[in-house]
């Protein structure tokens, strides 16, 4: 049986769980979610963007509740904020639970996504009330 | 030379245009809906396709090699054919890429044309980047624009009703064009139901089904040559086309490319945002025509709603805005869309809208963004 995160290069199942981005040693950017090909301000490449670690926690910016899905998961209902991470980038997670609107301080959490036959967990973040 | 002066030393007209309806899928072949709208074109000219030197297809859908099947059957005359892709603006490309065309001297007659039959998903680019997101598979494009609806209106206290009334007013626009996919008067509580992601709704959100729109465009010489009705053309005084630079975390890119597009098309008119009368826009979902009325300049940050709900934007208003009925009522087949509205200002600016008419329309202005993203934005003038 493993656990893993259905992102691995956005994700470190600590807990409480980290968040991956990446600056630029170059012009000092920072971004999420970490780049695979270059810096999109100054063209650095790949190899000059370092791994950044950023606290998962900020404030909601904007959330939607929604009612209609292409796929079966995730089910219907379910909320996705924009959040401003206390680290700088701004990034969009689904919520868990109730209670978080524009302005709500938020924390990650990692839940279950999908379980196979051996036992084997996906497990995924998503941001709740801050405790 | 930059653009500018291309636009200004060798201008280049509208002089004719065409339309397919816009329609759910249906049994139709592209070919045919092309076609239609190509010979509406033609005809509305009062050229014969031989005199046309070149052609561009806005679509994104249809797959490659699209074009020549379609135009020969108005006769294999050889010339020069491309496609162009653009997401949501391929048919605005056409147009820029056709103006170019004429303004560079390379051709005194090209058509546009937009046309795309929907098929299973979108097949965007960017989510075979190979690059991840958290929310990857949970925000769809709707989702999104409730997104910016929830910031919008927590930022400058706006309600859904007041969203939902850019859809009140455009169903009822739509509901006077003959070539829109939704051609119904909406009531508030009818576009308020069926939710679909935060503040939008289905009837806040644009069909996506099929249809084409054609534009010929020409130079001073080709008017004189071929004798057109110098009356009917109208000039595009500014062809714009910007993708999304960087902005501070959490600037909505869609508002931020728009004012920045916007605002080249304005310098290189020689126009201000206060001169517009009539304008297409971006209004995928209810939400994108409040942030993009904004980011044009037509009112201050947070006030697009209530002139909304005053009347302002409708025809006879301050200036109409959507007067096809937008993407929320014509509906948003993709390729079409760009050159569509393209059709739409020109017929208000010849005074030839009917029903739909606004009065006194001489200066008016397309906006589309794409996936990428992109901007591209038309001003069009009746001399």
């Amino acid at each position: 049986m493993t656990v893993q995160a259905r992102h691995p290069q956005l994700l470190r199942l600590t807990d409480p769980p980290i968040i991956l981005g990446h600056q630029c040693i170059g012009c000092r950017r920072v971004a999420f979610p970490p780049d695979p090909y270059g810096c999109e301000r100054c063209g650095s490449p790949r190899e000059d963007l370092e791994e950044l670690v950023l606290e998962a926690q900020g404030t909601v910016r904007a959330v939607a509740t929604v009612h209609r899905h292409h796929q079966p998961s995730p089910a219907t209902p379910f909320t996705v904020a924009v959040i401003q991470l206390t680290g700088g980038p701004v990034i969009k997670a689904i919520v868990a639970g109730a209670g978080v609107s524009v302005g709500t301080e938020v924390e990650g959490v990692l839940v279950q996504d999908v379980e196979d036959a051996e036992g084997n967990i996906l497990v995924d973040l998503q941001f709740r009330v801050m405790t | 030379m930059n653009e500018t002066n291309v636009l200004r030393d060798s201008p280049v007209y509208v002089v004719g245009i065409g339309l397919h309806r816009y329609q759910r899928r249906s049994d139709t072949t592209y070919v045919e809906l092309g076609l239609t709208a190509a010979r509406s074109a033609l005809s509305d000219a009062g050229i014969t396709w031989p005199d046309v030197e070149a052609a561009y297809t806005g679509t994104a859908l249809l797959g490659m090699g699209s074009s020549r099947i379609m135009l020969s059957r108005l006769g294999a005359t050889g010339i020069p054919m491309t496609q162009v892709e653009n997401a949501s603006a391929s048919g605005s490309s056409s147009v820029a890429q056709a103006c170019l065309e004429v303004a560079s001297g390379r051709s005194d007659v090209v058509l546009a044309l937009g046309v795309d039959k929907p098929r299973g998903g979108l097949g965007a680019a960017p989510s075979q980047a190979g690059i991840e997101n958290l929310e990857s598979g949970a925000v769809v494009p709707f989702t999104h624009f409730a997104l910016l609806a929830s910031e919008y209106m927590h930022l400058h206290g706006v309600t859904a009703e007041q969203v939902a009334k850019v859809a009140l007013k455009n169903h009822r626009n739509g509901a006077s064009n003959q070539y829109a996919q939704r051609q119904k008067v909406r009531t508030l509580d009818e576009i308020l139901a069926e939710p679909i992601s935060g503040a939008m709704t289905r009837l806040q959100c644009c069909p996506v089904g099929e249809g084409a729109a054609a534009v010929v465009v020409a130079s001073e010489d080709g008017i004189r040559r071929l004798h057109l009705d110098r009356s009917r053309a109208v000039r595009i005084a500014a062809s714009v086309t910007r993708t999304e630079g960087l902005y501070d975390a959490g600037v909505g890119i869609d508002a931020a490319l728009t004012a920045e597009t916007g605002s080249a098309a304005f310098d290189q008119a020689g126009l201000e945002p206060s001169d517009i009368d009539v304008l297409e826009v971006h209004d995928a979902f209810a939400i994108e025509e409040l942030l993009y009325a904004e980011a044009l300049g037509l009112c201050s940050p947070g006030e697009a709603a209530s002139l909304i709900e005053s009347g302002e934007f409708d025809l006879g208003g301050r200036c109409a805005l959507s007067p096809s009925g937008g993407l929320l009522a014509m509906g948003h087949p993709i390729g079409p869309t760009g050159t569509g509205q393209v059709v739409e200002v020109t017929r208000q600016l010849r005074g030839e809208a009917g029903s739909r008419q606004h009065p006194g329309a001489q200066i008016g202005l397309t906006h589309m963004v794409g996936i990428g993203a992109v901007c591209v934005v038309h001003l069009l003038v009746s001399d």
